[in-house]
C-alpha cells in the first residue's frame, strides 16, 4: 500500500462483497490495536460488537449493495482490547481489477459522538416535553369545553330564574317588580326623547264578592281570564302586569292622554261584554299620562286617584287623572 | 380497494408462468434487493414483488402504527396482496423477518394460499431465551441497536420529529430525506426494528403445515446456525439447507447459489 494511504489521518479498509477484509491501512490497525496479518482475510464482523453487526447488516450492507455507496454512517468498531471505537464511515462499492470491492474510510468520532448523544438526549427530552405540552393542552381544552357548557347552563338557569322572578305565577303576566322596572325605563326614555306614555290601573269591580261567593278557584279563573283578554288586546310594545290582588297595570308607550282614554275605554267595554264561564265582570280604570317632572310615584298616584274616582262614581268606567284636575279647575 | 392495495404496497408483477413466486424483502430493505435473483425466475414463473408499508415506494400515508405494531399487520397485507391478485398456491420467498411474516400469513389465511415457503436467513426470535433458546441477541443489544439507529437518523430525526407532527403535508422533506436511508421515516424505521427484533414466533411454528425450505447462511450473525436448526426441528415439512454463502444477504452476495438452491427445492417433490 502506498505510504500516504497507509499513514493517512483516517482509517482505510476494503472488503469483498462477502465481507472479508482485503486491505487495511496502518492508521486503522493502530486504532484497532491489531497487526495486519491478524485481520487480513477475516470478516469485517470480527471488529464489531453484536449490535454493530446487526446494524451493519440491516443498514450498511443492503444499502451499499443497492445504492453503491454509504455516507456518514456512525458505527462502532471493536478494538483488540474489546473497547468500542466510534467511527464515521464512508463507503463506496466499485469494480477494481475485475473484482467488486467495498472501499471504506473510518474517522474516529469520540468527541463528536458525545455531542451527538447530547443532541439525541435533548431531542428525546424535547419530544417528551412536546408530548407533555400537547397532553396538557388537550386537558385544558377539555376543561375549557366543560367550562363553556357549564356557563351556558348557568346562563340558561339565570334566564329561567329571571323570568320566574319577573312573572306572576297565577296569570303568567309580568309581576309588580317587573312593572316597576319597566316604568322607570319608560320615564328615562321620556326624559331623553320626550315621547309620551300613559299608565292604566285596571281593577275588577266587586271581585271580593266572586271570591266569597264562588270560592278562590273561581276568583283565580276570573283573574286568568282577564289576563288573557288584556294580552289579546295589547299592542306589541305595551307592558301588562299584575299589580297585586285584582289590580292590573298597563304601560302604553307612545300614547298621549286622548289615546290612553280611548284604549282604556276599549278595554273596559271588551271586558264588560266578555264572559268568564258563568261570571260577567266589569272593571274600573284609572289612567295617567306622563308630564315633565313626573316620577314613578306621581304617575302611579295620579292613576290611582283616577281609579278611585272611577270607583266612587259608580264603577265600570274610565277616568284620566287630567280629567280630575280639569274638573277641579 | 384492489388497486389501493397494489398501490399501497407498490406491487409489481413480472414474468410468465402458471406458477407464481412472491418475493418478500426483509427489514431495512425494499423489493430492489431481489434484483439479482429475479431475472433467473421470470422465464418460468410469474414473479410478484412488493414493498411493505413504510418501506421502498409503498404509500407511507397508509402506515398505521397500531396495525403494524406486530408482524400480524404485515401478514395481513401479504394476504391482501394475494387476494388483490386472486392468487392461491403461491411460492413465497421471504428474506429475514419476511420468513416469519409468510409463516404467520399461512396460519392466518389458510394453507391454500401457499404451496411452499422458502425462508432465507429466518429467525423465529432474535433475542436469547436461555437456556432453552439461543437467538443471538440480548435485549441490551437490541436497545443499543435502536439507539444506534437514532444516532444515525439524528440529522433528520431531531429535525423532523416535532415539525412533521405539525406539518404532515410537508412532503418535500420526506422525499428529500428518503434517499438517506432505505426507510423514509425514522419513526417507522424504529417501530419496524422493534417489531422485528422483539418478535417471538416460536409458538406458531408447530401449527405450520406448508412445506418449507430453510436457507441457512454460514456465519450469519443475524440468524445464526443454531436458529436454523431450531426452526428445522420445530417446523413440520421443513428442509434445512446450509448455504456456502456467508452473511445475511445471500440473494445479494450469492445470487447464483440462492437461485440454484431455490430451484432445486422447487423441482423436488
Amino acid at each position: 500500500m502506498d505510504i500516504q494511504l497507509d499513514k493517512a489521518p483516517c482509517g482505510y479498509f476494503s472488503i469483498s462483497d462477502s465481507g472479508s477484509i482485503l486491505t487495511i491501512n496502518q492508521t486503522l490497525l493502530d486504532m484497532l490495536l491489531y497487526e495486519r496479518h491478524e485481520l487480513l482475510g477475516r470478516h469485517i464482523e470480527s471488529v464489531m460488537s453484536v449490535t454493530n453487526k446487526l446494524f451493519f447488516h440491516t443498514y450498511f450492507y443492503p444499502y451499499i449493495q443497492m445504492h453503491g455507496h454509504v455516507n456518514e454512517m456512525y458505527i462502532s468498531l471493536r478494538t483488540n482490547a474489546q473497547q468500542d471505537l466510534p467511527v464515521l464511515l464512508n463507503g463506496v462499492r466499485q469494480q477494481r481489477d475485475g473484482e467488486t470491492v467495498i472501499d471504506c474510510v473510518a474517522v474516529v468520532m469520540r468527541k463528536r459522538i458525545e455531542h451527538e448523544r447530547d443532541i439525541l438526549h435533548s431531542k428525546t427530552k424535547l419530544e417528551e416535553l412536546y408530548q407533555a405540552t400537547n397532553e396538557a393542552n388537550q386537558k385544558l381544552e377539555i376543561l375549557h369545553e366543560e367550562y363553556e357548557l357549564k356557563q351556558q347552563e348557568l346562563i340558561r338557569i339565570n334566564l329561567q330564574l329571571e323570568t320566574m322572578a319577573a312573572t306572576d305565577p297565577l296569570t303568567g303576566l309580568h309581576n309588580r317588580r317587573f312593572f316597576q322596572v319597566s316604568l322607570l325605563t319608560q320615564l328615562l326614555s321620556f326624559r331623553e326623547t320626550g315621547e309620551p306614555f300613559s299608565l292604566l290601573i285596571i281593577d275588577i269591580d266587586h271581585f271580593k264578592r266572586i271570591n266569597d261567593t264562588f270560592g278562590h278557584p273561581a276568583g283565580d279563573a276570573v283573574l286568568v281570564h282577564l289576563a288573557r283578554l288584556l294580552e289579546s288586546m295589547a299592542r306589541e310594545p305595551d307592558i301588562i302586569a299584575r299589580f297585586g290582588g285584582e289590580e292590573f297595570v298597563v304601560i302604553l308607550p307612545g300614547t298621549d292622554q286622548d289615546d290612553a282614554i280611548l284604549t282604556a275605554e276599549k278595554y273596559r267595554s271588551a271586558i264588560a261584554s266578555s264572559s268568564c264561564g258563568e261570571h260577567t265582570i266589569t272593571v274600573s280604570i284609572g289612567a295617567s299620562t306622563v308630564c315633565h317632572g313626573d316620577t314613578d310615584e306621581t304617575l302611579l298616584h295620579q292613576a290611582d286617584t283616577a281609579l278611585y274616582a272611577s270607583k266612587s262614581s259608580g264603577r265600570d268606567r274610565v277616568t284620566h287623572s287630567k280629567q280630575l284636575v280639569a274638573a277641579q279647575d | 380497494m384492489t388497486d389501493n392495495i397494489l398501490v399501497r404496497n407498490n406491487v409489481n408483477v413480472i414474468g410468465t408462468g402458471t406458477q407464481t413466486i412472491v418475493f418478500a424483502h426483509g427489514f431495512g430493505c425494499d423489493q430492489t434487493m431481489w434484483r439479482h435473483v429475479v431475472p433467473n425466475f421470470i422465464s418460468d414463473y410469474q414473479v410478484v414483488l412488493f414493498d411493505y408499508v413504510g418501506s421502498g415506494q409503498s404509500q407511507i400515508n397508509d402506515y398505521d402504527p397500531v396495525k403494524y405494531s406486530n408482524l400480524q399487520g404485515y401478514a395481513q397485507d401479504v394476504l391482501e396482496i394475494l387476494d388483490a391478485l386472486a392468487l392461491k398456491n403461491v411460492i413465497f420467498v421471504g428474506h429475514s423477518v419476511s420468513s416469519m411474516i409468510g409463516l404467520l400469513a399461512s396460519l392466518r389465511g389458510g394453507s391454500e394460499y401457499f404451496e411452499r415457503i422458502v425462508m432465507i436467513g429466518p429467525s423465529p426470535r432474535y433475542m436469547n431465551d436461555l437456556p432453552d433458546y439461543y437467538g443471538g441477541f440480548e435485549k441490551s443489544d437490541i436497545d443499543e441497536l435502536l439507539t444506534m439507529m437514532q444516532l444515525n437518523f439524528i440529522g433528520w430525526a431531531s429535525y423532523l420529529a416535532p415539525i412533521v407532527m405539525q406539518n404532515p403535508e410537508r412532503q418535500e422533506l420526506t422525499e428529500e430525506l428518503e434517499q438517506s436511508f432505505c426507510s423514509r421515516d425514522p419513526r417507522i424505521a424504529r417501530q419496524f426494528a422493534e417489531v422485528t427484533f422483539l418478535s417471538d414466533c416460536r409458538s406458531s411454528l408447530s401449527e405450520a403445515t406448508v412445506p418449507t425450505l430453510i436457507l441457512q447462511c454460514s456465519q450469519d450473525s443475524i440468524a445464526p446456525v443454531e436458529v436454523g436448526q431450531y426452526l428445522h426441528a420445530h417446523l413440520k415439512n421443513s428442509t434445512l439447507q446450509q448455504m456456502a454463502a456467508k452473511g445475511h444477504y445471500p440473494q445479494l452476495s450469492h445470487p447464483d447459489e440462492t437461485t440454484r438452491l431455490i430451484k432445486a427445492y422447487l423441482a423436488s417433490k
